[in-house]
């Protein structure tokens, strides 16, 4: 029976930090969330979490090795849903003492949590652009253009995401293809503000996700977790300016 | 300063934020709380951009702003602080800055004029180093007060004005 307890717990906490490592959050919440978790049941967890993978060894209260796995994380996608969802899950078993298996309930209950609609997901992401655009100096009918734009290169984004196409490239088609609608249209209509369309329309690619996480990974000490985000980061960025300046040498904006 | 163009750009900084939020898919109880916090991190860095003249320091005293605003938001919404202020600072970022790096790294790769070579040169390192600054004073920002209260966990942020249950 105590075997089996622990081993119920050791998935638990490797599910948990998987699901926390592809939603977005930093090594240091992942580590306090999985060890806040282990006190509560009484074990001991030690671990290494890494970006693709997250090993774990449970010791009993009695200090016996209970339980040791290796768990591959899922692909990153950003859900802070799942992360607000499973911070305040862990609380409550500390507080509430819940049992192993209302905690999977809850967990399975999170994962079916319903996403925006993809319209609405479109649409907002495509007025932040048009915001960005008017930040930057726009007039009104450069924010339409980017508008235009970015609503039809995340949608490719998403598309081409389905398909299992390598992410890295799919930020680059991404790129390249809202910067070609945005020349196309600025054949008709040249813009005013030193191409101030082009920039801003790529914005919604820029990873502020891996950015923002590695410096904090990085002043935790999670140093490794910390160059490997900033390294996807600044890869991502790398995509995104090739595409933009592939686009830009055709229109000739330089 | 002129005070209709600023509020417009309020809406605006909170406008950017929503649509970040959104792609990140944030709970919905959060998304006032962002607009909120990402508008008042972006006026505060419009006011210094116009006194101080000095962007870089405005980015960093806005996204600390940003950063402690998150740990209030965190203990009257339930979330976690990180969820609130990334989707909030990403207005901040330096778009058109990283725009004119690159453009600059192109004209210089087919420069091949010694007279314009040098002025170019001097405004794609200004253009990049701003860049890079106003990154990590964004990063640091949302940081602060993790790194100012030495604690683990919002939870145990002691924020004054707030009632709190004591553990």
């Amino acid at each position: 029976m105590q075997k089996n307890q622990s081993i119920e717990i050791g998935a638990l906490l490797l599910e948990i930090g998987a699901l926390l490592m592809s939603a977005g959050a930093n090594t240091n919440r992942i580590r306090l969330t999985m060890r806040r978790i282990a006190k509560s049941y009484g074990y001991k967890a030690e671990y290494l979490i890494t970006h693709r993978a997250i090993m774990l060894t449970l010791q009993n209260p009695n200090g016996d090795l209970a339980f040791n796995q290796v768990k591959q994380t899922y692909a990153q996608v950003p859900n802070f849903m799942m992360v607000s969802g499973i911070s305040r899950l862990s609380w409550r078993i500390v507080d509430e003492n819940l049992s192993v298996e209302t905690v999977w309930q809850e967990i399975e209950r999170l994962k079916l949590l319903p996403k925006y609609p993809r319209l609405i997901i479109l649409a907002t992401v495509a007025l932040a652009c048009a915001a960005f655009c008017r930040l930057g100096g726009g007039n009104f009918t450069e924010m339409l253009i980017v508008f235009l734009a970015s609503f039809s290169g995340l949608f490719i984004k998403q598309e081409l995401g389905k398909k299992k196409v390598n992410p890295y490239f799919g930020v680059f088609l991404a790129s390249f293809i809202t910067t070609m609608i945005c020349g196309v249209i600025g054949i008709w209509y040249p813009f005013q503000h030193d191409n101030m369309a082009f920039v801003t329309s790529v914005l919604y690619l820029i990873p502020g996700i891996p950015l923002i996480n590695s410096i904090s990974d990085i002043m935790d000490g999670n140093s490794l977790n910390g160059i490997i985000r900033a390294l996807n980061g600044v890869v991502i960025s790398f995509a995104i300016a090739s595409g933009l300046l592939i686009a830009i040498l055709i229109f000739n904006a330089v | 300063m002129d005070w209709i163009d600023f509020f417009e750009k309020w809406i605006w900084f909170g406008v950017a934020a929503i649509g970040f939020a959104i792609l990140f898919n944030v709970p919905k109880r959060t998304l006032i709380p962002i607009f909120i916090m990402a508008a008042l991190g972006g006026s505060v860095k419009l006011v210094l951009l116009h006194w101080g003249d000095s962007l870089v320091l405005g980015t960093l005293l806005g996204a600390v702003l940003i950063g402690f605003l998150s740990i209030y938001a965190a203990h009257f919404k339930h979330s976690p602080p990180f969820v609130f202020a990334i989707p909030a600072v990403i207005p901040m970022v330096p778009g058109s800055y990283a725009y004119y790096t690159m453009k600059g790294i192109i004209k210089l790769s087919n420069n091949s004029n010694t007279t314009d070579f040098v002025p170019l040169l001097n405004d794609t390192i200004t253009n990049g180093f701003k860049t890079l600054f106003i990154l990590m004073a964004i990063a640091i920002g949302v940081f602060a007060p993790m790194l100012l209260t030495r604690r683990d966990s919002a939870k145990q942020i002691k924020m004054p004005l707030l009632k709190q249950d004591k553990k």
